[in-house]
């Protein structure tokens, strides 16, 4: 170990081994979506199919296969994403903004450490009772039901409350002598300034509303209704669960916005999690 | 006196929709769900009669079906917590440093692919799962065939069952506790290493006496998160081992939906779920504050 550039080559070496076992079953499920139900069967190792098909694919896609209408789904599942990450950054944006710098807030001091602690809150105490809820207001198995649930969480707002109390005073203070009134201030000076914060919490929320698959398993009871994670979930519990090339096909569907988004917004998405992480 | 009420409304306006979604959608489910628990309250009928505390009086009576079921699922859930934890501490701190040890030019690749599985909802991880570890035409089984070996069955016998759930679990999150773990590597001050590298220490000493209680918040909060996360486990004994083999990984989450929406006892699955909660945020607590009293020592 002496040699420093022997110690790097193990290192290295080390380190590919870890990205290959990391990265393989993705390979697999990708090869796997090409390959006939058969094919998938046959505890053959080949990554590469003998006899590639489009057909996983094609039929999920096109509607064909029973009670798993994946076109549905993926519309389901993009747009309660967009609807409800769009919502998140409007409520949390403004609260943020009343909390960090409209001194005459009502209650400010009580809302602040409210949310704060509100993030130490286990899902599970709220998910039952919230099922209850919806199902009282006749709100389950609707858009309603997938989208507003997001909307209580309390990070964005924490994490959009940090963005704006270090927010130079002077500029808000220039804005004000020029008569601009709070909704101005709020649209014109803060958000501009917030946008990569913004981004940030953007795909963060994204991304949680995507890939959650219990509450909508629960929250949805016609399979029109589902989200494609709660889909898969269904499909693989179901009718098809060793039919590895159409499920893989479906994973490979469900996967593909969010390793886009999450390769694209790497950074975003990092910046995200390590302020989660500084308390 | 009229502008600054106008005034005070105005900024009230910017916080009340966030105000009312915590209402709706966080404050009165909590409330909502401690009055159910005092319910006698069936999934589908109208009236639910009140009946104090008896139902928590009969998940603490033994012998009786609740009692099974929620202390079961505890102990199966506790395993999984003991199993995962400490690998996912050890494991991403590990990762970390090896990522920090690598040259600059390849760090950002590296750190993508052990991050990438973190980018996936839980059913498309444990789908994938499914394949790999299935007992006849899995991956990993189709590998050991290859190399001459007999299959394992992953998902059906234990212990490769709490191997199974916490192997794919660290892959899962692993991405996660490695970029806190990295963050707090890289704050490290520089000096404290030179320093001892002058006194001659080797990189096992620098290892423990400067990097650990350097980083020492970081790793109660990566415990912190990792053992919450780890407690609220469902989706992969939910679609890997069905609770399997028996009931040996059947959870503590899985049992609570269960005994809400199979055996539709809403009531009784909320005071179990109540419990679950204060339980989540003890455990939070008690670590707090046992990390804490280390530290005065």
């Amino acid at each position: 170990m002496a040699n420093p550039k022997t110690k790097q080559a193990i290192l290295l070496l080390l380190a590919a081994v870890i990205a290959l076992v990391m990265v393989l079953p993705l390979v697999w499920m990708l090869s796997t979506a090409f390959k006939n139900d058969f094919e998938a069967l046959s505890g053959r190792m080949d990554f590469l199919p003998r006899k590639p098909t489009l057909d996983n694919f094609k039929q999920g896609l096109g509607g064909e296969l029973m009670n798993t209408p994946v076109l549905r789904w993926i519309a389901n599942s993009l747009s309660v994403g967009v609807i409800g990450t769009g919502l998140v950054l409007l409520i949390d944006s403004m609260a943020a903004f009343a909390l960090a710098r409209l001194n005459d807030l009502p209650l400010r001091r009580v809302l602040l450490p409210m949310f704060i602690a509100s993030l130490m809150i286990p899902g599970v105490l709220t998910f039952l009772p919230m099922y209850m809820e919806f199902n009282s207001l006749g709100l389950i198995n609707t858009y309603p039901a997938l989208i507003l649930p997001a909307t209580a969480g309390a990070f964005g707002v924490f994490l959009l409350y940090q963005f704006f109390v270090s927010f130079p005073k002077e500029i808000e203070e220039a804005g004000r002598i020029d008569g601009v009134n709070k909704w101005q201030l709020y649209a014109r000076i803060l958000l501009p300034s917030a946008v990569p914060i913004m981004v940030t919490l953007g795909i963060f929320t994204f991304m949680g509303i995507y890939n959650d698959f219990v509450w909508p398993l629960y929250a949805t009871t016609s399979p029109e209704m589902r989200t494609i994670t709660a889909g898969i979930a269904m499909m693989a519990t179901g009718s098809y669960t060793q039919s590895y090339g159409k499920l893989m096909a479906m994973t490979t569907i469900a996967a593909l916005p969010v390793v886009l988004i999450f390769i694209l917004g790497q950074k975003s998405f990092l910046r995200a999690i390590t302020s989660a992480g500084v308390k | 006196m009229k502008s600054a009420w106008t005034s005070r409304l105005t900024s009230f306006l910017f916080i009340l929709p966030y105000l009312a979604a915590f209402g709706l959608f966080l404050l009165f489910p909590i409330l909502y769900g401690v009055v159910i628990s005092l319910q006698d309250f069936e999934l589908l009928s109208a009236e639910h009669a009140f009946v104090g505390l008896s139902n928590y009086i009969t998940i603490f009576t033994p012998g009786t079906y609740e009692n099974s079921l929620f202390f079961k699922g505890l102990w199966t859930t506790a395993q999984f917590v003991l199993y995962s934890v400490p690998l996912l501490i050890v494991i991403g701190l590990g990762l970390a440093m090896l990522l920090n040890a690598l040259p600059a030019r390849v760090r950002g690749l590296f750190r993508t692919f052990y991050f990438l599985p973190y980018a996936l909802s839980a059913s498309v991880m444990a789908v994938i799962w499914l394949m790999m570890f299935d007992t006849n035409a899995g991956f990993l089984n189709s590998l050991l065939a290859k190399l001459g070996m007999a299959g394992i069955p992953w998902l059906t016998d234990t212990p490769w069952a709490w191997i199974s759930l916490v192997s794919t679990t660290i892959w899962w999150t692993i991405g996660f506790n490695m970029i806190i773990f990295i963050n707090a590597l890289n704050e490290v001050p520089e000096e404290y290493y030179e320093a001892a590298s002058i006194d001659g220490a080797g990189p096992w000493s620098r290892f423990v006496s400067i990097t650990l209680p350097t980083i020492r918040p970081v790793l109660l909060f990566v415990m912190i998160t990792s053992t919450i996360a780890s407690f609220n486990i469902y989706a992969q004994p939910f679609l890997l081992t069905r609770g399997g083999p028996g009931d040996t990984t059947r959870v503590l989450l899985i049992n609570v939906l269960d005994q809400a929406f199979a055996r539709k006892d809403v009531g009784s699955a909320s005071a179990m779920a109540i419990l679950m909660a204060v339980l989540i945020m003890a455990v939070s607590v008690v670590q707090f504050k046992l990390t804490n009293r280390k530290e005065k020592a």
